[in-house]
């Protein structure tokens, strides 16, 4: 007998906080427009040999969140409460009807509290000032999960995962986990990343993974800077966000009334145990085969792949070869949203699943911002140009191809 | 203790840690202002930054109970005029 697949999680609640839109309908807007957030920035740090990075920063006031711990908030910590509210005022968490006990936090973070880090230190070796008390607890790689336990009056699991660029899309996959699993009913997950900071960016830019932009560029060449799958593509830009969710059991959000338009179907996370940045499809075909297992979906019924595409060259070859294998040649339509946000980090696979989310319930594709001639060597159908209507659309994909090898994929479906 | 140093602590509170401003007045106790000891330790820092001077770790506990929003403000008005004599 063929194993029943697992029992889907609903998703009552979603928010975000991102370069390309505050909140759930400004991002859905700028989505399906492809509009670019991307921007020409100077890194104000000696050493740094390129004049201009693509950075995609989102216009968000973090001086005006409070922390619920009262303490320094990271920026990251910022965004994340910012998004959890949206999620949790759309899902109607604070109504009484979920038990703090059943309620988990399930957070994910690239690298966490780096750039205000960078920023004490900066103030410690150039200034001469002293490490705050508070120094250990805003830049520790929980605050956000331990600042969103205590903002919900979460008293379940709070638990923080970093893995790279995969970190919250493994959060929100092992959160489905632990509610189907009976540990939990509820779950606030999700994730966020800030490191728009001078250090951090010159460590991004010294890998060569940014895309380069010429001092002289013009503001709409620098917002086409990243274009994913393209046969002129030259990497990314990096970008900041959070977005959350509140996900919870079918039976529990039946219990308590609560609507929703999208469910977690399935997930599944491996790692290619070959390379620290290397990506591998062998480990990628592994990982999208075993969501689908889990969702109990065979591929030919997944409708939309929201792809990790950093248009880097050898992420998108080793993607849309994987993407290929999973699913045959141009047989699934594939968006890289990352050309209009930039690279989230450990914030992008939330975002990215929000991406995806916005297009089961539309009924229409986004577009690969940016990507005019998809690379001729790669066998994939990618929506390029305008949103493609997708009425039928019930399944889609979202993957996260991560630094480390760690490779996460989640399957999201559209209610009936 | 100087008013001028009451009142730079008093708005340090109200301001950077959202203490109810008709909660401080110079009998406050540090312990009874609703921060954890977390938040004092940034309090306290906060203020030694402002007038620039570092209270001696022997001559002030925060966490200990009772200590006044004004002895703080005397402690500080200390470690200021000892640094205006060139001893700080």
């Amino acid at each position: 007998m063929a194993s029943a697949a697992a029992a889907p999680v609903a998703v009552t609640g979603s928010g975000v906080v991102s370069p390309i839109g505050i909140g759930l309908a400004a991002f859905t807007d700028a989505v399906f427009a492809g509009r670019s957030a991307v921007r020409a920035h100077a890194i104000d740090l000696a050493g740094l040999d390129v004049p201009l990075v693509p950075i995609a920063a989102a216009d968000f006031d973090a001086a005006a969140v409070t922390s619920p711990s009262r303490v320094p908030l990271d920026r990251a910590t910022a965004m994340a409460l910012v998004a959890a509210d949206e999620a949790a005022h759309a899902a109607g968490l604070g109504d009484g009807s979920v038990a703090g006990e059943r309620l988990g936090i399930y957070w994910g973070s690239g690298m966490a509290g780096a750039s205000t880090f960078e920023t004490t230190l900066r103030t410690v070796y150039v200034e001469h000032r002293r490490m705050r008390p508070t120094s250990v607890v805003t830049t520790m790689p929980n605050a956000a999960t331990a600042e969103l336990a205590v903002r919900f009056r979460a008293r379940g699991a709070a638990l923080a995962y970093a893995c790279a660029c995969a970190s919250s899309a493994v959060a929100i996959g092992e959160a489905m986990r632990a509610i189907r699993s009976g540990a939990i009913d509820v779950a606030v997950v999700g994730g966020s990343e800030s490191l728009l900071t001078p250090g951090v960016v010159a460590g991004w830019q010294a890998m060569r993974v940014l895309a380069p932009i010429a001092a002289d560029a013009t503001a709409d060449v620098a917002a086409r800077a990243c274009r994913p799958f393209a046969r002129d593509r030259v990497g990314f830009a990096l970008g900041e966000a959070a977005a959350a969710f509140v996900i919870e059991s079918i039976a529990h959000a039946r219990a308590r009334g609560a609507a929703w338009q999208w469910q977690l179907a399935g997930y599944a996370s491996n790692c290619d145990g070959v390379h620290i940045t290397n990506p591998d499809a062998e480990g990628q075909v592994r990982a999208m085969r075993a969501a689908l297992a889990d969702a109990g979906l065979a591929a030919s019924a997944i409708g939309h792949v929201n792809a990790h595409g950093t248009a880097t060259l050898a992420g998108d070859a080793a993607e849309a070869m994987s993407i290929a294998a999973v699913f045959g040649a141009h047989a699934v339509p594939v968006t890289s949203t990352k050309a209009i946000h930039g690279h989230l980090l450990g914030a992008g696979g939330a975002v990215e699943l929000l991406a995806a989310a916005c297009a089961l319930v539309a009924g229409r594709l986004p577009p690969t911002a940016n990507t005019a001639s998809v690379d001729p060597a790669f066998a994939i159908d990618l929506v390029t140009g305008n949103a493609r209507p997708a009425p039928q659309l019930r399944h889609a994909m979202s993957s996260s191809f991560a630094f480390g090898g760690t490779n996460a994929v989640l399957v999201a479906s559209r209610c009936e | 203790m100087q008013s001028s140093t009451f009142a730079a602590i008093s708005s340090a509170l109200v301001e950077g840690f959202q203490v109810d401003a008709a909660a401080v007045s110079p009998e406050s106790a540090l312990d009874q202002l609703g921060l954890d000891s977390l938040a004092l330790m940034e309090f306290v820092f906060a203020v030694e930054d402002r007038f620039d001077v570092r209270i001696p770790e022997d001559r002030l506990d925060p966490r200990q109970a009772g200590v006044t929003l004004a002895q703080l403000a005397t402690l500080i008005d200390e470690a200021v005029a000892l640094k205006a004599r060139g001893n700080g």
